[in-house]
């Protein structure tokens, strides 16, 4: 289970592993297949723990990022996807929104 | 243009009595006959924004362009000698496409199907089995060249043989001295980007981001009313300006925007894409927010024919629109900020990058409806308010163009 780990003080956010991911895609297809209860409950999980969260990020260089580190900021990143969804929209999908999947990441 | 007049009782549209009020045409949306003009008389003749010099940072460094709206692909490269150079992307032996890679780095661009090797300023260095060809000079048979110039870091092509004039002067001074002294160099350390194939127009997808008055409407959910305000409730712009060619507009924030509780966070650690507020008038350039508004956004400037460049406090973007048929366009969006300082940073500009897209995601829902009703033909004009001059006069410059 090493692979799965992240950074001792934030262990209890474990079992959101899997909003783990590392690319834009892969979060953003995350985000369309969930349902909004299960966006929520992930946001409500992480938003109470985001400024110590961002505090201990905020020690982190850019360069030579440990795997846990890595894997707590790929949840980040995650939450940074589906905020919309819970703030803006109040679903999954982009309201009337162009299709995202046609929408292509050039940066990754 | 012509002619400007400036009393304050006019509307920003009527400062400009060339570009007139009345209703524009739908035809240059739908026609097939105007988007060959387009390709012949603009595309081919004028200056084109592809990029920005951080894609090619290191001699040898290079990406490609396709350039369907004038029937080729371009390369541009970073010579040795560090100067920014473009060339048609065909070997000079029967033609095939020299780079198959949309970017890379080489010495050398060796073509993959006999083997000739070209150096990155375009001369022909090698052919393979040399003598079995018949009198052959070398000298004049390097890659097709393209002009190419930079400006504040932003890579132009001119498709023309012989510009008709240089880029500074396609510019224009009154445009570059309004965005002289921005920060471009020190803002560009990070840059997120996306592309789209649309089934619209290309000028249906410009117009959806050359104009604030939708904003409050379409964008209600996301930034209606980071704009729009108690004071301002159609997020009316702080000035227009138009040049000869290009336009710009200047427009404020709400200083009552309330940020959501992500967004909020986000702001701890950095800039997220145009939604901040400057209150640091002195930080600026002259140039850049024109009217000294306390509580300026952003300025807008739209570059003939199919540029828009977003400058704001520590943020920049541009969109730009490619031809592919009357109802095709790509549409390409590039973000710039500085690095991050660290990882919470990131997570600022992660939230600023989604945020933004999903925005996006909101234009994007009414160009392919909008052609397809533009299509049906049932309406020959379409209806521009004040707010929307910019459009107007792109429209006016494109019919210059087109009658030269």
């Amino acid at each position: 289970m090493i692979e799965s780990d992240l950074p001792k003080p934030f262990k209890d956010l474990e079992k959101y592993l899997d909003w783990s991911l590392p690319t834009e895609r892969e979060r953003s297809a995350k985000r369309q297949a969930s349902d909004i209860g299960v966006l929520t409950e992930f946001y409500e999980a992480m938003l109470p723990r985001m400024d110590d969260v961002l505090g201990f990020l905020s020690e982190h260089p850019l360069d030579n990022i440990p795997d846990d580190v890595e894997r707590l900021l790929n949840l980040t990143f995650s939450l940074a996807e589906i905020a919309p969804a819970i703030e803006n929209f109040d679903q999954a999908n982009v309201v009337n929104g162009y299709d995202v999947a046609r929408f292509n990441a050039a940066h990754e | 243009m012509a002619s400007v007049q400036t009393s304050r009782d006019l509307k920003w549209t009527e400062r400009y009595p060339d570009i007139g009020t009345g209703p524009v045409p739908v035809e240059p949306y739908i026609s097939r006959e105007y988007f060959e003009k387009e390709r012949d008389r603009i595309f081919s003749k004028v200056w084109l924004n592809v990029g920005r010099i951080e894609q090619i940072p290191n001699a040898g460094d290079y990406f490609v362009k396709e350039l369907a709206v004038c029937k080729t692909s371009i390369i541009i490269v970073r010579g040795k000698d560090g100067t920014v150079r473009a060339f048609h992307n065909m070997c000079t032996h029967r033609g095939n496409q020299l780079v198959w890679d949309s970017k890379g780095t080489c010495r050398a661009f060796t073509c993959r199907f006999h083997g000739w090797v070209y150096n990155t300023d375009g001369s022909l260095r090698h052919v393979t089995d040399e003598d079995n060809f018949f009198d052959m000079d070398k000298a004049s048979m390097g890659m097709s060249p393209v002009s190419a110039d930079v400006w504040n870091g932003f890579i132009f092509i001119n498709i023309d043989a012989n510009p008709s004039e240089s880029l500074s002067d396609y510019l224009g001074t009154e445009l570059q001295a309004s965005i002289a002294g921005y920060p471009f160099d020190k803002l560009s350390g990070n840059c997120f980007s996306w592309y789209t194939d649309v089934n619209a127009n290309w000028k249906v997808a410009h117009d959806a981001f050359a104009e604030i008055y939708h904003i409050p409407t379409l964008h209600h959910r996301m930034i209606g009313n980071v704009y729009a305000s108690k004071s301002n409730p159609w997020a009316n712009a702080l000035e227009f300006a138009l040049y000869d060619k290009h336009g710009r507009v200047s427009l404020a924030a709400n200083p009552e925007w309330n940020p959501t509780a992500v967004e909020t966070l986000a702001g701890k650690f950095g800039d997220v894409v145009l939604q901040q507020v400057n209150t640091d008038k002195a930080s600026f350039p002259p140039g850049v927010n024109p009217t000294d508004a306390e509580n300026w956004s952003f300025d807008g400037i739209s570059l003939f024919p199919n540029c828009l460049l977003y400058v704001s406090n520590a943020t920049y973007l541009t969109h730009t629109f490619w031809p592919l048929a009357e109802d095709r366009c790509r549409w390409e969006i590039r973000t710039y900020s500085p690095r991050a300082a660290n990882l919470a940073g990131r997570f600022s500009q992660e939230y600023g990058k989604c945020f933004f897209r999903d925005t996006l995601l909101e234009d994007g829902s009414t160009l392919e409806r909008t052609q397809t009703m533009l299509m049906s033909g049932v309406k020959k004009e379409i209806y521009l308010q004040d707010q929307e001059l910019i459009l107007r006069h792109r429209l006016k410059v494109a019919e210059r163009y087109i009658n030269a």
